[in-house]
């Protein structure tokens, strides 16, 4: 076990290395940079700017260097753990790193608990009371789950809440605790607002958690195994729970990983409708602005969350299954 | 064999001999599906006496399997046991087993505990996801009150009884580090884990090569002598008939056709069926085999022939009466009955 986990600690350092040469160049490939279209916002204001003061501010951000040496003084900075400075926002893209990831990982989260804690039992619910009314049910709502992109539900609920209760469900704190210090009172009011990004984000993974954990239910249940230990006198609940459940969640724990870009990719959308604190919003600010450190940061950190999240999973799994386990 | 219950007269002493273990009588267990019902099994009689091994054979899809999941009441969601009765000796009590909860208290005290079940394919018996012995421990505790080591002691001890190399070691293995040979006599080991009177053992030794095969009816057989339980043996194979049952059944698309000793049954063969199975077994003549088919193929289950089963592919089939009714069970020899006009049978028409 020890010596796959090491193996797959140093398969990241390849893999971020690519990620963060392909995201780089992205970001860097619309024409201009950060202080083109920070004079060309100025200019629009009517502001004349003196020419040397364009090249002195490329200068300063180190922007006038070729793109490889630009990409190296980032990487490398980056991996000893200097993010760098955010041009647009002015001020260090660590701490709005700091303030905005506790965030987006919360909603994640929240998000991925309730996939699986409404997902699992739902699933199994459909697949052992096959084309039962609650099955039907449960394979119509998640048929729409899967199909509702998470913004336009994000719209929907933020509309319904609007109609019902007559406040608009914005942010993650209520206008009178958006400043107040840290308490009791805060975090639930915290809570009181997380839930709704997190359920919206949650809806689609949730929804095809259903269909997976029913699928793959389907498949075990009249498998030779389950015949056999209901033929050694095994009761009804160890016949679901310790048999063709252990083995159709399987699957269920290898995907988390997979699972996670997705919520991170609801959560910028999501994030934008709803105007949350996340990084989602800062990072579309950062690209549409070429503000390149902040943005190529919050790519990486990404990135790194989502390897973590899939070796987690493959580690899961490992533990679950003894056949895999025997061949890490 | 009670020939005193011909098929179809209702049983109206639930009373069991005390040397017969089990009393299949009438037993009619039906598929329904959307293309139509399928009669898997129909009207099948037959007693197992204690510590006796009775075969029952016949090509796939005769019913010899729903037979034994009919017993076991392991049947699958869309079968049905419409007829009949199921009648096991339990501790002096007799007990239709027809009659019971399929997911209720009785069956399960009786499943492992009374009459367990070896089955074709050992890979897919166990979970590929639970050692051996978790397996075979689960199994001794629910029917057992004892404590997990002392059912490990057990779980050990009877795997070393069914010839594992190394018990000690293969409790904690997964069917996917065993051989195929190893796996077969772990699923013996699972089987006869709660020392059972009634052994079911449904094409033991189909999924695995010949020198496993042999070893495989060799531990039956010692185990057997060991344990005095009783085994129905369900096969195709004619061969494992002969080596270890004491009587045989014969059916042919849901119906027993023929029922006797061992002895009889292949020196002595009458339904034409039979003997043509018997002639299908290839035979080693001086410079040559020889093999003699049966003509013709089964008949699809959802179209089945009228009157006797067999007569599209008989070669003794009397036109005017052998498509015309099914021919009754009649004894010819003491201990052996046929279903076949050949051998009377016509004047108990109606």
């Amino acid at each position: 076990m020890l010596p796959f986990i090491a193996k797959r600690l140093l398969l990241m350092v390849p893999t971020l290395l690519i990620i963060s040469v392909v995201g780089f160049i992205i970001i860097q490939a619309p024409p201009g940079d950060f202080v083109s279209s920070y004079v060309a916002a100025l200019q629009k204001q009517g502001d004349v700017i003196d020419p040397e003061l364009i090249t002195g501010l490329r200068a300063r951000f180190g922007l006038d260097q070729p793109l490889h040496i630009q990409y190296w003084r980032w990487v490398s900075n980056f991996a000893q753990g200097n993010l760098g400075y955010s041009m647009s926002l002015r001020q260090p893209v660590a701490d709005i790193i700091l303030e905005r990831l506790p965030f987006s990982v919360t909603i994640s989260l929240l998000s991925l608990i309730l996939v699986y804690v409404i997902g699992i039992p739902v699933g199994i619910l459909s697949a052992t009371r096959q084309y039962s009314l609650a099955d039907y049910t449960a394979t119509i709502i998640s048929f729409l789950g899967v199909a509702t992109p998470s913004f336009l539900l994000a719209l929907v609920m933020l509309w319904l809440l609007f109609v019902w209760t007559g406040n608009a469900q914005l942010g993650l704190y209520s206008m009178e605790m958006q400043n107040a210090p840290f308490s009791l009172a805060k975090m639930l009011d915290l809570l009181n607002h997380i839930w709704l990004p997190a359920l919206i984000v949650g809806i689609g993974g949730t929804a095809g958690l259903i269909r997976t954990m029913r699928a793959n239910l389907l498949d075990e249940l009249p498998k030779p195994y389950v015949t056999v230990a209901r033929a050694r006198g095994v009761g009804p609940t160890k016949l679901l729970y310790k048999y063709p459940l252990r083995i159709a969640i399987n699957p269920v724990i290898s995907t988390v990983g997979y699972t996670l870009p997705d919520l991170i990719e609801g959560e910028v959308l999501v994030s934008l409708v709803l105007g949350l604190p996340t990084l989602a919003p800062i990072l579309l600010r950062a690209l549409l602005q070429q503000d390149m450190w902040l943005a190529s940061s919050v790519i990486m950190i990404q990135a790194i969350l989502v390897l973590i999240g899939t070796l987690l999973s493959d580690i899961l799994l490992a533990i679950v299954d003894p056949r895999i386990r025997g061949s890490v | 064999m009670s020939s005193t219950h011909p098929i179809g007269t209702p049983v109206q002493d639930p009373a069991l001999p005390a040397d017969t273990l089990l009393s299949v009588r009438n037993l009619q267990t039906h598929f329904f599906s959307r293309e139509g019902t399928v009669k898997a099994v129909d009207g099948v009689t037959f007693d197992v006496k204690q510590g006796e091994i009775l075969g029952i054979a016949g090509e796939s899809g005769c019913g010899k399997s729903v037979t034994s999941q009919s017993i076991m009441r392991i049947l699958p969601k869309n079968a049905k046991i419409v007829g009949g009765e199921i009648l096991y000796n339990h501790q002096g009590q007799v007990i239709d087993l027809t009659a019971v909860d399929p997911n209720g208290r009785v069956i399960r005290a009786i499943r492992g505990k009374e009459i367990s079940m070896i089955f074709q394919e050992p890979m897919s018996a166990f979970s590929p996801v639970h050692t051996i012995g978790n397996q075979i421990i689960e199994t001794i505790r629910i029917h057992q009150p004892m404590s997990k080591a002392e059912a490990r002691e057990q779980a050990i001890e009877m795997l070393h009884r069914v010839g594992m190399p190394n018990p000690g070691r293969n409790i904690d293995q997964y069917t996917f580090n065993l051989s195929g040979g190893m796996r077969q006599r772990a699923m013996v080991a699972l089987a006869l884990s709660c020392r059972p009177k009634l052994l079911i053992a449904d094409e033991p030794t189909t999924a695995v090569d010949v020198t496993i095969q042999a070893q495989i009816l060799k531990l039956l057989r010692e185990i057997q002598a060991d344990l005095g339980m009783a085994i129905i043996m369900i096969t195709h194979d004619l061969g494992v008939i002969a080596e270890l049952t004491d009587r045989v059944m014969i059916m042919y698309l849901g119906k027993e056709v023929e029922y006797g000793s061992v002895e009889n049954l292949f020196h002595r063969p009458k339904h034409p069926y039979t003997r043509g199975l018997l002639a299908s077994i290839p035979k080693m003549a001086p410079g040559r085999i020889e093999i003699e088919p049966i003509e013709g193929s089964v008949p699809s289950p959802y179209a089945l022939p009228t009157g006797c089963k067999f007569h599209p592919r008989c070669r003794d089939f009397m036109r005017g009466v052998c498509e015309v009714s099914e021919p009754p069970l009649i004894p010819i020899a003491p201990g052996h009955e046929v279903s076949c006009y050949l051998y009377g049978g016509r004047e108990e028409r109606a």
